[in-house]
């Protein structure tokens, strides 16, 4: 954990307290920033996310509906991925909700392979060949574009639930069928560019933010760990993917 | 710089281009619309105080509605809020006395609670507060009186430069429900938005500025 972070800042997400997981009870959240870069491309900044989404929490003194601790950012210099394991091992086993910010989508990879027999809601534009491997079923939200062919055969021979952006969009009510149990997976990407595009993807046609904070808050769903990825905040001035990045937490948690 | 600094104007700007005038120069039911510059009273967020400035900034081409005026700035004392609410409920309510219609732009809510209190000094009477919000269902009778109130935090989030929520009003449905308001209204503040002060707040600045507008012709137009 990255001390020096954690002391320029007066509270953490959402005004919880800076803490270690010790401080956590059972049931509580504990917010990590895995401030994570993007190697390639233009479009940088994922690992601003952490600190901007605090900051921005703090603007707007967001009230969470859960109770817990901000455990800081995780160095991510050296392997750091073992790291996170180690970290959300310990906080799942004490039954404390990991709320993992990122980062790039390795992040949520470090998460999936730390919990490998819990089934994903995965929203994102683009579906992946390492989702559909896992032995419990995914459900897609959001997919738009092309998909990987090997890919969208296993997801229609798996019977997985899926939604494109357009259905989301365009439905009245929104009601999707949910798993008990889930890792919650956002890849800030999901969300159309047009709306909203502090995202490292780009996403002609994806969701509006208002669409993914209403499909998050249909779901009934006992979240076991809820990541969010691919969040760059400064490729958005106004704010609005990050609004989006909270809207959404906060609305799981209300629900899970 | 921002772009602000660098327009001219071809006259001293005013709310919607309208005649600035004077307390001595309103008349009974006409509009008069005056800025409230303090932001630090009531759910506080610093810039509220600049959206009289911007709407007069962006009003320079407007078309002059009928019987409306521009008041100027109110006298405010941020720092000392005893005296400051004691000035402007007592600036509200000489405006109040005259029979005129009273328009508080910019700020924060405290404008509103002033000018509540004014009125129930000048009126006399239970007049409620009306907002304008997502739930907004009405059980008054057409003949009670109001003050209309429009918290601009209302707006959903893309149709400002500072989003502080994703979901909300868009501009059409606030004026829907301004010209449907079927109620005496008497007095009216519009606050909750700081706008952006360079290009980029152009867009909250003209959504506001048409809200003005509609808040201006519903009171020239009186009782439904």
């Amino acid at each position: 954990m990255n001390n020096t972070h954690k002391r320029s800042m007066v509270s953490g997400y959402g005004g919880l307290p800076f803490g270690v997981i010790s401080e956590c009870k059972v049931g509580n959240i504990g917010v990590l920033g895995v401030p994570s870069e993007v190697d390639k491309g233009s479009r940088i900044g994922a690992s601003l996310a952490p600190d901007a989404l605090r900051k921005m929490t703090q603007q707007l003194d967001t009230k969470l509906p859960a109770n817990g601790r901000d455990l800081g950012n995780l160095d991510v210099s050296g392997d750091w991925t073992s790291s996170l394991m180690e970290l959300i091992s310990h906080l799942v086993n004490v039954d404390v909700i990991p709320i993992v910010i990122g980062g790039t989508s390795d992040v949520a990879n470090v998460i999936l392979q730390t919990l490998p027999n819990l089934p994903v809601v995965a929203c994102m534009p683009l579906a992946r060949h390492d989702l559909v491997e896992r032995t419990e079923n995914t459900v897609w939200l959001g997919l738009n574009g092309e998909q990987p062919i090997e890919v969208w055969d296993q997801i229609n021979t798996r019977n997985m639930v899926w939604s494109t952006a357009r259905q989301l969009d365009e439905q009245q009510a929104i009601t999707i069928k949910a798993p008990k149990s889930a890792i919650l997976w956002i890849d800030m990407s999901v969300i159309d560019l047009g709306h909203a595009a502090g995202t490292i993807g780009l996403n002609p046609g994806g969701i509006k933010p208002e669409t993914l904070v209403s499909v998050v808050g249909a779901m009934d769903c006992n979240w076991k760990s809820i990541v969010i990825t691919g969040l760059a905040p400064t490729l958005d001035t106004r704010g609005l993917s990050e609004l989006a990045a909270i809207e959404a937490i906060n609305q799981a948690l209300s629900n899970g | 710089m921002g772009d602000v600094v660098q327009i001219r104007f071809d006259k001293i700007p005013s709310f919607l281009g309208l005649p600035i005038s004077d307390l001595e120069d309103l008349v009974p039911n006409q509009v008069a619309i005056a800025g409230y510059f303090c932001d630090n009273l009531d759910q506080t967020f610093a810039g509220q105080r600049y959206l009289a400035r911007q709407l007069r900034y962006k009003s320079r081409s407007k078309i002059v509605p009928i019987n409306a005026t521009d008041l100027g700035d109110l006298n405010v004392f941020p720092l000392e809020p005893e005296k400051h609410f004691s000035a402007v409920i007592s600036q509200c309510e000489e405006v109040l006395k005259l029979g005129t219609y009273l328009v508080l732009v910019g700020g924060d809510s405290s404008g509103l609670k002033a000018l509540g209190a004014a009125v129930e000094n000048v009126v006399n009477l239970d007049v409620p507060i009306v907002s304008i919000s997502n739930n907004n269902k009405l059980n008054l009778s057409k003949t009670q009186k109001i003050i209309l109130s429009v918290d601009l935090k209302e707006l959903a989030g893309k149709w400002v430069s500072k989003p502080r929520r994703l979901n909300g009003l868009s501009p059409s449905q606030i004026i829907t429900q301004i010209k449907n308001i079927p109620n005496k209204i008497i007095a009216v503040a519009i606050f909750g938005l700081a706008p952006e002060l360079d290009g980029r707040g152009s867009t909250e600045t003209q959504v506001a500025l048409n809200i003005l507008e509609a808040v201006v012709k519903r009171l020239d137009k009186g009782a439904h």
